[in-house]
């Protein structure tokens, strides 16, 4: 897939602020190369005037990551 | 992407990917046509003070295309997930990142790739590190759980691209981070090998 379809592909997911950022000369074949891309997640945003009070953050930990180690069932 | 492919195809790529990197969780040497290990890992330039300490069982496990951590920080206290993760080098990268109070996840679809990267981070004193099997098309993670996104040569081995973007983008909490390195086509294909399936794992 070119760079660019890895873009479009990505924007049409809801990616904003894409960019591919360049190649890495790591080349698999004559035709392929290693590039970097980057995106964002669309943040919320609210306007100064619909924005209320700052929530406090959590006091709780992160939540626990779903964990399976080898031989675990 | 709609991709062309029956679902027998679709079947042969992913064992074949499989089968692949099963191998090169023994050692990459061979298979691939660019550097792999210590000198991959100079060459895309990752800080020394990042890794020096690790197994070097560990460096040399490396087979990455790009350095995603060169697209922008990651974050003391933040979560993380590796997409993708094969033997768990920039798993480890991203969990000296996030410490003392972050978490990452490195997941992958080969089984022997995550048995290798639990057993090759093991040394490292790392508690906020963990790897599971799973695929990037279905992510076995709630919605908005991760601050960032890495992976490192993957996203072009994985069928369903559409599917597998939409899963990074549902696990991603609002204003998360993708940074992706990947091999991407930077000249046409010739005829003779545009519809061969063999291009996905070669």
């Amino acid at each position: 897939m070119p760079g660019e379809a890895l873009l479009a592909l990505l924007q049409k997911t809801g990616f904003q602020g894409l960019r591919l950022a360049g190649y890495t000369g790591m080349k698999s074949s004559p035709y392929t190369e290693g590039a970097l891309v980057l995106g964002k997640k669309p943040g919320i945003s609210l306007s100064r005037e619909t924005a209320g009070p700052v929530p406090e953050p959590p006091v709780a930990g992160p939540e626990p990551v779903p964990q399976s180690k080898p031989g675990s069932s | 992407m709609t991709t062309d492919l029956n679902e027998q195809e679709k079947s042969l790529i992913r064992e074949k990917i499989r089968e692949k990197y099963a191998q090169a969780a023994v050692t990459p040497a061979g298979s691939f046509q660019y550097p792999t290990g210590v000198r991959g890992i100079r060459q895309l330039g990752y800080p020394e003070e990042w890794w020096q300490d690790f197994p070097g069982a560990l460096l040399e496990s490396f087979c990455g295309v790009g350095n995603p951590f060169s697209l922008g920080p990651v974050n003391p206290g933040e979560m993380v997930l590796d997409l993708g993760c094969g033997a768990g080098f920039d798993t480890c990268v991203a969990a000296r990142l996030v410490s003392p109070t972050g978490q990452v996840v490195g997941v992958d679809v080969t089984p022997e790739m995550v048995h290798r990267a639990w057993e090759l981070s093991a040394p490292l004193p790392f508690r906020h590190l963990s790897f599971m099997v799973a695929s990037a098309e279905n992510l076995p993670f709630p919605e908005q759980f991760f601050d960032v996104v890495i992976s490192n040569g993957v996203f072009n081995l994985v069928v369903e691209k559409n599917q597998a973007a939409a899963e990074i983008f549902r696990v991603l909490k609002p204003g998360g981070r993708l940074y992706l390195a990947d091999m991407v086509l930077v000249a046409p294909l010739p005829p003779e090998r545009q519809s061969l399936i063999d291009n996905w794992y070669q």
